[in-house]
């Protein structure tokens, strides 16, 4: 007789509300953009769009709702105990709800940008659903089965979006050189799991962890390319080169959502592998962490310097973030694992800010990226200008902001695992850091502006997601540990479950 | 109510400042939303005056409430704020402190009131960060963590960094990068060696904090109390001397001691005249503050050990910065360079490590804040006039202008450090206490003296006196209500220090006796080193074990 498996379906509702939601978004387009009129008032494309983010939004509010739930109880479940693939514990649950944040943020940001670019479909919405039900798997996986499932449903929909302004030379060759660079980082991660599952004859991270050995070349090898498919996905050095291209041709909102949720799954992955089953190698990964780190930071911050592009500074930028978030790694510690989670709760609210701003810019069908065009940018906007100096400050962690918090807490935790010469290494290109953000409100505050620009208000989705990260950025600076907030503790309880403490 | 304000006296003098900076930028951003103007550019003007000069009002009643005789730090305010680090919001005044609070606050409203008519663009911006600013320097003066003195240490330089970059001459967004990047890359190693101390401290007592010493009333370790014991090793020793060279290396480049000055000329020439006044006034005596609150007393026998180089450094400063002043043609960047030799009499001051050098290097930051502010004023003015500071550009000025030439006069001699004036005080004690333990050092400094004589007074005469060669400076105007005003609020105070300096000597002696018993206290002598004991070599540097 076969015993039907007992499967708790709660494991699935952060995953399955978001993909729930992209099919009705799916839906309600086909349903309303065929209509001229609902309830009585007229159907125009940008009603169209609004009415889906909406839709869009709730889903992801539920599912944000149910990672804090399932994050405060600090339970831990896996969808079929028989074969546990999916778990949906603390840690799961909090990159979940950043991971929703993220999504959140993107759409209320898209809904006036998608508008002024005319390119105001609604299955935009839909990818990005999708995408985000993907990162949401992956870092509930504790399976390569799944984990793989994740990426390509989070990679697939990305491609789609990067080429999503399809008029748009730039915007196709930014899908396209992504498509081929990320199938290509997914093949060597498959065959890096093949490898691992020869190995250890599993392919549970659990299993994988107990018969991994550094002796087992085969293992190591397929460990290698596991980490070197991780290694493009979060645009370390030297993988890296695919990300300004990607970043600065894709429209705007789709490099907001994807710096930030892709690398904040990505790393959140790569933490619960390193944990659950890579812990018996850590000390090698520490060495090649170590010049990883060394590399992406220099590499990242150097090339920033000579950008004259918004978006690719930003793409350089986030490059040498991957850095200081490799910095993590490299300690193998609790407080260096926290310190990441921190960090990558901090690049959303400082990097989705900055990236805000340049989707704020676009407007009649023109995106402003040069970084010329930020010149007097505080005469015209000043509030703009004022949030912009914000972002880029924290991206440049200086005290008072959430990035100085989190870069401080890796930076402390490098130090106690004795590594104070790549500390050293960190601060000293933070410095070269400081010269490329300043840029930003060098031209906004002390050039007189280039270009007439009418004077533009901004739509309400860009204002409220600016004025959040705002926020987020100045009170976590202030209070990491706030008296409602402890998001140091949520980082770090979070990474305490993985270590099973 | 009053004894609600004296226990809350430091917090509110610091906040004071950046918490109406903020009322106002929200009161600009509710009118913007709602379609309006918000108030007018000389309502904010007014305001932020007003709220510097009520800053100043407070630092008085710190000033009568302080108790000169007692050592330990008052008006102490601690509270948990990031516990997970051991980060306490933790402020509390000694003498030097105390002088250093009273002097900015001083020299704040005389900023903004000079700047009155100068400043015409982007006024509540100006005012924002003006105010901004002042809570940015009060805030690292009275700290007692080493991480809030770190935030603080670090936010300022946004301010300033605007105040250069936007209303500066021509070069202003070169000199505003530079001045940040050159402290950025001091501080950043700084942030290095304060993780290395509390890990450090960590390991030896097992509780995680940066405050600098216990707060009243409780025996909780602090960073003061830990590190004594491994004093002695020779590890220990070798960290102890890069903790020192990356701390001091961050306040060198804010002194700035020769050879991290370039960023100085830059910054000072290009800066607005209320920005050169903040940053000669005040942002300097930071670096100074440090090495005396932080530098020597954290690690007193590798600042010892270094004294040779400091000492060296401040004597290059002064005779370089004296001669390479005396070349200038610009007044501004003379002025720069005065500032580079007067802040190595400082650093003399305070290495002598002795009572009359410390106190006369305390003083000294007080005399240059009130001396070189207020030539920076002087010069300030008469660019308003004129659009040029070039020295050969003038002559004759003391003509239309008696009343400026006369100000001139007293704040030259002030600077120069003339007997009746602010300035010689200073100089005497550094220099008497110089000669009790380096009396060659004394020598040389004494030759910056006689070279500032020099160089001031040669470009006092060249700019006032003589026959009017250029016909614009026949008709200059001589000063107004507001410039006489502020003129003569600065000046009071240099008679005043130079008359009678015992109300600022007797709060600060003790502040520096307490710093050198400190340091005693804290240091191990050669002969010890050697007997200490071998067990503990082991626990110097233990790296987080891996979970």
């Amino acid at each position: 007789m076969i015993k039907p498996p007992i499967l708790d379906l709660s494991v699935l509702a952060p995953i399955g509300f978001v993909a729930i939601g992209a099919m009705l978004v799916l839906i309600g387009e086909v349903l309303l953009s065929r209509r001229k009129t609902f309830l009585g008032r007229e159907v125009t494309e940008a009603w169209i769009g609004s009415v889906l983010a909406m839709i869009a939004m709730f889903w992801l509010v539920l599912s944000l709702y149910v990672a804090c739930v399932t994050f405060a109880a600090g339970t831990s479940s896996v969808f079929n105990p028989d074969h546990p693939m999916i778990q949906l514990d603390p840690f799961a649950a909090l990159v979940t709800a950043v991971l929703a944040l993220g999504a959140l943020l993107s759409c209320a940001l898209a809904i006036g940008y998608l508008a002024e670019l005319r390119i105001n479909h609604g299955e935009f919405y839909a990818l990005i659903l999708l995408s985000t039900s993907g990162m949401m798997l992956m870092v509930a996986s504790i399976d390569m089965l799944t984990l793989f499932l994740g990426l390509e449903l989070m990679s697939i929909p990305i491609y789609v979006l990067a080429g999503f302004d399809r008029r748009k030379l730039r915007s196709n060759e930014s899908a396209l050189k992504y498509f081929i660079i990320g199938s290509f980082a997914s093949a060597l991660l498959l065959y890096g799991m093949a490898l691992l599952y020869g190995a250890s004859g599993s392919t549970s991270f659990a299993a994988i962890g107990a018969a991994l050995d550094a002796s087992n070349s085969m293992a190591m090898i397929g460990l290698g390319l596991v980490l070197v498919g991780f290694a493009f996905k979060i645009s370390a050095v030297p993988f890296h080169q695919w990300t300004p291209d990607v970043y600065e041709g894709a429209p705007s909102v789709v490099t907001a959502f994807m710096s930030v949720t892709v690398k904040v799954t990505a790393f959140a992955t790569l933490l619960r592998m390193l944990t659950l089953a890579f812990g018996g190698t850590e000390e090698t990964l520490s060495h090649v962490f170590w010049v990883l780190a060394a590399l992406t930071i220099v590499v990242g911050n150097v090339m920033a310097v000579i950008q004259d592009n918004i978006k690719r500074l930003l793409a350089y930028s986030s490059i040498a973030h991957a850095g200081y978030l490799l910095i993590g790694f490299v300690t193998g510690t609790i407080a260096g694992y926290s310190a990441v989670m921190f960090y990558l709760v901090a690049y959303l609210f400082m990097n989705l800010g900055a990236f805000g701003v340049v989707v704020t810019l676009a407007n009649h069908g023109q995106e402003f990226e040069r970084m010329d065009s930020l010149a007097g940018l505080a005469r015209r906007r000043p509030g703009l200008a004022a949030v912009m100096t914000l972002f880029m400050v924290s991206l440049a962690g200086i005290p008072g902001t959430v990035g100085f918090i989190a870069k401080f807490g890796l930076f402390a935790a490098a130090v106690n695992a004795g590594y104070v010469g790549l500390t050293i290494l960190g601060v000293l290109m933070s410095v070269v850091s400081v010269y490329y953000y300043l840029r930003v409100p060098v031209l906004m505050y002390m050039h007189e502006p280039t270009m007439e620009s009418e004077t533009l208000g901004v739509s309400t989705g860009e204002g409220v997601v600016l004025a959040f990260c705002a926020v987020g950025v100045l009170f976590f600076g202030f209070f990491p540990n706030g008296d409602n907030l402890h998001l140091l503790d949520w980082a770090r309880d979070s990474v305490r479950f993985l270590f099973g403490a | 109510m009053g004894e609600l304000i004296d226990a809350h006296l430091l917090s509110m003098i610091t906040f004071f400042p950046l918490g109406v900076g903020v009322l106002l930028l929200l009161s600009s951003g509710l009118s913007a939303l709602v379609g309006g103007e918000g108030l007018p550019d000389p309502l904010w003007r007014a305001l932020g005056f007003a709220t510097t000069v009520i800053t100043f009002l407070f630092s008085l009643r710190l000033f009568a409430a302080f108790t000169a005789t007692e050592t330990a730090y008052q008006f102490v305010e601690h509270a948990p704020w990031i516990s997970d680090y051991g980060v306490n919001y933790f402020v509390g005044i000694d003498g030097i402190s105390l002088m250093m609070v009273v002097m900015t606050t001083f020299l704040m409203p005389i900023a903004l009131a000079a700047s009155w008519t100068d400043i015409a663009k982007s006024v509540k911006s100006y005012v924002f960060f003006m105010l901004f600013l002042e809570t940015g320097m009060l805030g690292a003066f009275v700290s007692l963590n080493l991480f809030q003195f770190y935030v603080f240490w670090e936010v300022m330089l946004i301010p300033m960094y605007f105040i250069i970059g936007i209303w500066g001459g021509p070069r202003r967004v070169y000199a505003a990068v530079k001045f940040f990047l050159f402290t950025m890359f001091g501080s950043l190693l700084m942030l290095v060696a304060i993780l290395v101390v509390y890990y450090l401290s960590y390991q030896q007592t097992g509780v995680l904090g940066f405050d600098l010493v216990a707060p009243p009333g409780s025996d909780a370790p602090s960073l003061m109390d830990t590190l004594i014991p491994l004093t002695g090793q020779a590890v220990w020793w070798k960290t102890q001397f890069w903790l020192f060279a990356a701390f001091a290396l961050a306040f060198a480049i804010k002194v700035p001691m020769v050879p991290f000055h370039t960023w100085l000329p830059d910054a000072h020439v290009e800066a607005p005249t209320a920005g050169s006044v903040i940053l000669a006034g005040v942002l300097l005596k930071m670096g100074t503050y440090g090495f005396l609150r932080f530098g020597i007393t954290l690690f007193p026998n590798a600042s010892v050990e270094l004294t040779p180089l400091l000492i060296g450094l401040a004597l290059v400063g002064i005779v370089y910065g004296s001669l390479v002043a005396m070349v200038q043609g610009d007044i501004k960047k003379l002025v720069a360079y005065s500032s580079v030799a007067h802040l190595g009499f400082v650093m003399l001051g305070i290495f002598a490590f002795n009572v009359q050098g410390m106190t006369g290097g305390v003083l000294q930051m007080v005399n240059h804040g009130i001396s070189t502010g207020a030539l920076f004023l002087l010069v300030g003015m008469l660019y308003e006039r004129r659009h040029t500071r070039m020295i050969e550009d003038f002559g004759g000025v003391a003509k239309p202008m008696p009343v400026y030439a006369a100000c001139f006069g007293i704040v030259v001699m002030s600077s120069i450090g003339l007997p009746l004036l602010n300035g010689f005080v200073g100089e005497f004690l550094i220099l008497l206490g110089t000669f009790l333990v380096y009396p060659l050092a004394a020598v040389i400094a004494t030759s910056g003296v006689v070279l500032a004589a020099a160089y001031m007074l040669w470009m006092f005469r060249r700019v006032m006196f003589g026959p009017v060669e250029h016909p614009e400076n026949r008709k200059l105007i001589d000063l107004g209500l507001r410039e006489k005003l502020v003129m003569v609020t600065i000046i009071v105070p240099m008679f005043w220090i130079g008359l009678y300096p015992d109300p600022l000597l007797r709060r600060i002696e003790p502040a520096v006796i307490e710093i050198q018993r400190v340091m005693e206290a804290r240091r191990v002598m050669p002969e010890s080193q050697a007997a200490a004991e071998p067990v503990r070599a082991a626990a110097v540097w233990a790296p987080e074990a891996r979970p």
